[in-house]
């Protein structure tokens, strides 16, 4: 095929974005519900990292607002939903093996809200995250469209690590990985980096003494990684 | 059953959740609107398939061709010639009254002079064992897709079951769709358009798109540039399309040259297909002949464009347009299914039987005056097929799809959507109004 | 047989640029059996690349797709040609026997027609058509400003006002009716500075025109630039375009002699 509009290019950029909020939030999710053992309102590190104050009763219901709250923009729920609206109108880029991982994931999250102890299942869930990327590089040949997607992964990883100020040395994988994707993309295409806004996260994540000063620059950085290079007149 | 018993479909499948389980993880779905809210329904699935034996699909298989043949035959004939009209054959009234007749497309010959590519023949089998043509969908006939993943998913769950039962494979669906498409193809990649993830068959476009490798687009992907139809590139190139398998309606396709107020249409498609720098799969105009009025002339058509009788009956109709027949409708209103011409999708069907006879003479006096807007058939005893409801086996109305394809020759699917009624009482059935589908087999031998 | 020289020069300009702009002109007066174009030369600006065809109802068709940004189109056309109404059509189709869109009879039109029909006794259709045409200009007056392009034949008779076009439209819902084919004509004359509308009816064996706004048979004083089942058909430029734009100024002037 070879040919990619517009449309798709975004939505594969975001299929990529979603998928990886999801898998990192999970991630997350999965410590906070580790340290829930222990204590009461032991998410609030966590909220303050998105600048959210604390408005929840208690940990259930945190919880509940950021697992299965479909309209929380925070929430796994919402990734999800996110990651399976790109994915289902990429069927013939992707594959309907790779979209039926995104469905199985919607549907175990549902699934597990009404268990229990939802932790059990949602080891099921990181299993069709896994699953979802395994068909990503195993069906998709064309390697234009498959980076893409990656390019959204890597760089919502290293958006996600950066707000919830992750060690350094997740942070300089997370920027390798990155740059590793970006020098794939083809120039003159949407997600060919701006080399200025590259060139300032690599200055920022350049050594663990830079990292801690520089960090929110760093994000800031990443916000305008694909705007158009300014045209001297 | 030709030899295959219920039960061992139903012991082999064990439950049917495990089937719909999978079809659920393949996103196997159709969207709907209720109450102006968009949704995404499972389609539900029935495991006890249809079964056709080879000698009756050989019989079915012939006359499909015929009729099929002949409706493209007609179709090029109506848009070129129209001998069949100047014979006498179909009166001129129901060619341009019709609002499938599209005037916009007189004279433009498409690619092998092939109209309709993709044909959804909605059959029935009668009680005696006689199948009736209920109507042709030459337009965007859907569904294809249901049996061809369920069958996918029925040989994982029982493959027992088909090890001992000599069913024809199904799956080349996706082969013979791309020989179609390649057949017309003039010069470039294969694409199917969609108005979108919000239509009802979006499941369909998309998986069609993935099984053919061809492009699924949108028209604000795509323009007209020279008269040739282009996909445009996320660097800012271009990409020639040679065939588009559209999956919208006639009158939404160019805003040029139909409904202005057409936002999911491509400006100047039709002028790059008049000048034959793309192929329209299925031909724009087609509805002229699958209309519910022309039906009825399809038997003639055949004997008249093939010199051969018809293979496959019609349900015995009635065109009120004729005297005759206007007065036979009005005294036999009660016993017979009166269909509306411009309604599709099970809508502006209605039996006689469940009217009280104030709206009898009310739909008289409406018969009367518009006689052009109805056809009147008698209402066929249909088989029943067996589906399974909560653990029991219950007899439902149900209705067989065949696809027919013309590429290179004109070639019959050998499976087909079957699709019953979930109600007792219906003999309406339509995914759109409830209902589930069924697998289609077709025996070797 | 008259030589006339013809030009049709039209700007349309938009208050916001636009973009992606896809059109399809119908300007170049076809080849008929009456009408030989002995030259003509067609000027679009901003340059763009253009196709033609002819579509269904023998119109010649310009397309073109300006991609990017503009703020007005301009198209002229300038040309020589030769018109013999002496010679006529014999194109017929029969779609032209049915009612289309903006010409189809709502109650009020239809009994009109009922009303009116028996009044002429004649059954020869160049009779009944010039009985009808008669019939509209003492029913209906020439108004401009009061419809416009998407007026049906309907609303115009209702008001029992319009201009060319709706005239146009009206009578060839009266003949249709009356079993009668008839057509709907875009062109120029030499009666005004604008595009004119008139209609062709079947009588027959051959295309007759009449032009109901003036209630007078067509002479060689009038050129053919499009045909169709009704306006629709004929429109002199239908376009598609993208961008900011509220509104879009449309200036036209014709000129033939």
């Amino acid at each position: 095929m070879g040919t990619i509009s517009i449309e798709h290019g975004d939505h594969l950029y975001w299929l990529g974005r979603y998928t990886e909020r999801s898998f990192t939030t999970l991630k997350v999710l999965h410590k906070i519900f580790d340290r829930m053992i222990d204590e009461d309102h032991c998410y609030t590190e966590y909220l303050s990292c998105f600048g959210l104050s604390d408005i929840y009763e208690d940990n259930n219901d945190f919880i509940r607002h950021f697992l299965y709250d479909k309209n929380n923009p925070n929430s796994l729920a919402f990734s999800l939903e996110r990651a399976y609206d790109n994915g289902i109108v990429l069927r013939e880029e992707i594959s309907t093996e790779a979209l039926s991982f995104l469905q199985m994931a919607k549907d175990t999250l549902k699934k597990s809200e009404k268990m229990q102890n939802p932790r059990l299942s949602l080891i099921s869930l990181e299993d069709n995250i896994y699953g979802f990327w395994g068909c990503i590089y195993e069906y998709i040949y064309d390697a234009e469209i498959k980076n893409i997607i990656k390019c959204g992964k890597s760089l919502e990883r290293l958006d996600l690590y950066l707000r919830l100020d992750y060690p350094y040395r997740s942070i300089r994988k997370a920027y390798s990985r990155l740059t590793r994707n970006l020098e794939s993309i083809p120039e003159n295409t949407p997600y060919r980096y701006n080399s200025k806004f590259l060139d300032e996260i690599s200055n920022a994540v350049e050594s663990a003494d830079k990292y801690d000063k520089y960090s929110s620059e760093a994000l800031t950085a990443l916000e305008h990684i694909f705007d158009r290079p300014e045209v001297s007149a | 059953m030709s030899g295959i018993k219920v039960e061992q479909f139903t012991q082999a499948v064990g439950n049917a959740d495990e089937i719909n389980e999978l079809l659920r993880r393949y996103g196997v779905k159709f969207g709907i609107y209720k109450n102006g809210v968009f949704k995404e329904q499972f389609f539900p699935f029935d495991p006890i398939p249809r079964v056709i034996n080879a000698e009756d699909f050989k019989s079915i298989e012939k006359g499909l061709v015929q009729r099929v043949d002949a409706l493209n035959r007609f179709l090029f004939d109506i848009y070129h010639e129209k001998n069949i009209v100047k014979d006498g054959i179909v009166p001129e009234d129901f060619i341009y009254i019709s609002s499938g007749y599209l005037a916009q497309c007189e004279g433009i010959s498409p690619a092998k002079g092939i109209y309709s590519h993709i044909s959804g023949i909605d059959l029935v089998q009668g009680k005696d064992g006689e199948w009736y043509i209920l109507e042709d969908n030459l337009r965007i006939p859907s569904g294809a897709s249901y049996p061809l993943i369920a069958r996918e998913l029925t040989r994982i769950a029982c493959p027992d079951v088909f090890a001992e039962n000599n069913v024809t494979d199904n799956r080349n669906y996706a082969d013979l769709l791309k020989e179609t498409m390649e057949n017309v193809n003039c010069g470039g990649i294969r694409a199917i358009l969609t108005p979108g993830r919000y239509n009802a068959a979006y499941f369909e476009h998309s998986y069609l798109a993935e099984h053919t490798g061809s492009v699924l687009v949108q028209n604000d992907e795509l323009f007209v540039e020279d008269n040739i139809l282009y996909h445009r590139t996320y660097s800012g190139g271009k990409t020639r399309i040679g065939v588009l398998y559209r999956r919208i309606a006639d009158e939404y396709l160019d805003p040029l040259t139909f409904l202005p107020e057409s936002l999911i249409g491509i400006p100047n498609l039709m002028e790059a297909y008049r000048a034959g720098n793309v192929a329209i799969i299925n031909a724009p105009g087609n509805g002229v002949a699958d209309d519910k009025g022309i039906y009825y002339f399809v038997p003639k058509m055949i004997e008249y464009y093939l010199g051969e009788k018809p293979i496959l009956k019609n349900a015995p109709t009635y065109l009120p347009f004729y005297e005759e027949d206007r007065k036979y409708v009005l005294e036999n209103i009660g016993k017979l299914v009166i269909k509306d011409v411009a309604e599709a999708g099970g809508y502006g069907v209605v039996f006689g039987s469940d009217l009280s006879d104030e709206k009898l003479e009310e739909f008289r006096q409406t018969i009367i005056a518009e006689p052009r807007r109805f056809i009147a058939q008698e209402v066929i005893d249909f088989l029943d097929l067996p589906i399974l409801e909560g653990g029991e086996t219950v007899m439902r109305k149900a209705d067989l799809r065949a696809f027919v394809l013309s590429g290179k020759e004109t070639k019959v699917w050998a499976s087909g959507l079957t699709r019953f009624s979930r109600n007792p009482d219906s003999f309406v059935v339509n995914s759109s109004q409830g209902g589930g589908f069924k697998d289609t087999w077709v025996l070797s031998r | 047989m008259r030589n006339v020289n013809f030009s049709f020069t039209t700007k349309i300009t938009f208050d916001d640029y636009v973009h992606d702009h896809s059109f399809a002109l119908r300007i170049i007066p076809p080849e008929t059996e009456n009408q030989h174009i002995v030259s003509y030369d067609v000027k679009i600006s901003p340059f763009v690349s253009t196709q033609q065809t002819t579509d269904a109802f023998g119109n010649n068709v310009t397309a073109g797709y300006l991609r990017n940004e503009h703020r007005f189109l301009d198209f002229e056309i300038r040309g020589r040609a030769e018109v013999n109404s002496e010679i006529k059509r014999t194109d017929y189709m029969p779609c032209y026997l049915y009612k289309s869109e903006l010409t189809a009879p709502d109650e009020e039109l239809a009994a009109f027609y009922a009303e009116n029909r028996d009044r002429c006794s004649s059954t020869d259709p160049d009779t009944r058509a010039e009985f009808f045409s008669g019939l509209l200009s003492e029913t209906m007056t020439y108004q401009k400003g009061v419809t416009d392009t998407d007026t049906t034949a309907a609303a115009a008779f209702k008001r029992r006002s319009g201009v060319c076009q709706d005239f146009s439209h009206v009578l060839i819902s009266l003949l249709r009716m009356d079993g009668i084919a008839a057509r709907y004509i875009a062109g120029l004359a030499f009666c005004d500075g604008e595009t004119h509308a008139w209609v062709e009816y079947w009588n027959g064996s051959c295309w007759n025109g009449i032009d109901p706004a003036n209630n007078c048979r067509t002479d060689d004083g009038y050129l053919v630039v499009s045909q169709g089942r009704d306006f629709r058909d004929c429109a002199v430029d239908r376009g598609v375009m993208f961008g900011g734009y509220s509104r879009q100024l449309h200036l036209v002037r014709t000129e033939l002699k």
